[in-house]
């Protein structure tokens, strides 16, 4: 256990966004000192907040576009991971995985690490009946990248990695993670992230078109009996290379 | 004795370049092999860079910049 959160759950946990934030550090820690091979982890914060790299400190407009982000009920929180902000709520579901493993020319490497999580996450998907999800890029979402769980080429999950070297050896620990939406409506969230763009005069702003939840696919799931088979996917996958 | 701390060949594949998002020590201080000195982003993914051996700090490449992989970021003055 690493405060609220239990390490060996397979079901979804229920924190604040700060306690699953520590969380996943604590857990990149425990595969960066030996005490296990793999780590995991799925939850769903119960209060709100704008999600982003530390980085984000410096922008200039930052002070006035944080107290904006709070008087609007979406106090800003940092990250380890990579990207740009991400909002989190009851309408995010993380699943978090961390393991150990080698880099080299044919071992570990971030494309590896995106697919170890997004491969599994579009069988599960295919599964549950849905025959378009893929992984890709989304031009108009927030914290775009290459290895988005794509459903009819919008977004629906996003992915990050933190990789950090185990002391005294070549081995290195990873934490990918993703943040899917599964619930309010993709326009609800894209607002909140714009809000912080205006706030930081950032003149880009994304489009709710690019984004779907879980909830428009699939109205029907019961998350808490589905997500114990995506984590279950995730861990069993494919054992590090080494 | 001068060391490079270089951006390692082998955090990622291909030759995109990433972008130095956080100095973790401050220009002259003084660390030990094997701290965490910096973080480099590259696709959404952060990657820790170390010390590769004791000494003062000398940082030449500034947070927000864009380095590719092998690039000397700083150097240690043992």
């Amino acid at each position: 256990m690493a405060g609220p959160l239990d390490f060996s759950s397979m079901t979804l946990q229920r924190p604040t966004v700060e306690e699953g934030l520590v969380a996943e550090e604590a857990l990149l820690d425990m595969v960066c000192q030996g005490e296990v091979e793999i780590g995991w982890l799925a939850w769903s914060p119960r209060d709100r907040g704008l999600v982003m790299p530390r980085r984000h400190e410096r922008l200039a407009g930052f002070p006035d576009a944080r107290d904006r982000l709070v008087e609007r009920g979406w106090p800003i929180r940092f990250r380890s991971t990579g990207g740009t902000p991400v909002p989190q709520s009851e309408a995010v579901v993380n699943l978090a995985l961390a393991v150990r493993c080698r880099v080299g020319s044919s071992a570990a490497h971030l494309e590896w690490g995106y697919h170890r999580l997004g491969d599994p996450w579009c069988d599960w998907l295919e599964v549950l009946g849905v025959a378009d999800a893929d992984l890709g890029p989304v031009p108009g979402a927030y914290c775009d990248g290459r290895f988005n769980v794509r459903i009819g080429g919008r977004k629906l999950v996003g992915t990050a990695q933190r990789w950090r070297r185990v002391r005294g050896c070549r081995d290195m620990a990873l934490l990918v993670h993703g943040a899917m939406q599964v619930g309010d409506t993709p326009e609800a969230l894209v607002e909140v992230v714009n809000a912080f763009q205006a706030a930081i005069d950032d003149p880009q702003r994304f489009q709710g078109a690019s984004h779907v939840a879980l909830t428009q696919a699939l109205p029907e799931l019961d998350l808490d009996t589905a997500i114990p088979d995506l984590l279950a996917r995730l861990v069993e996958a494919r054992p590090a290379p080494a | 004795m001068q060391t490079a701390i270089t951006v390692p060949e082998d955090l990622w594949e291909g030759d995109g370049e990433g972008v130095i998002t956080a100095w973790l020590v401050n220009d002259g201080a003084e660390v030990a092999q094997g701290d965490l000195v910096a973080e480099v982003m590259v696709e959404k993914a952060q990657y820790e860079i170390e010390a590769p051996v004791s000494g003062v700090l000398a940082i030449a490449k500034q947070e927000d910049e864009v380095v590719a992989k092998g690039t000397a970021i700083a150097s240690l003055e043992a």
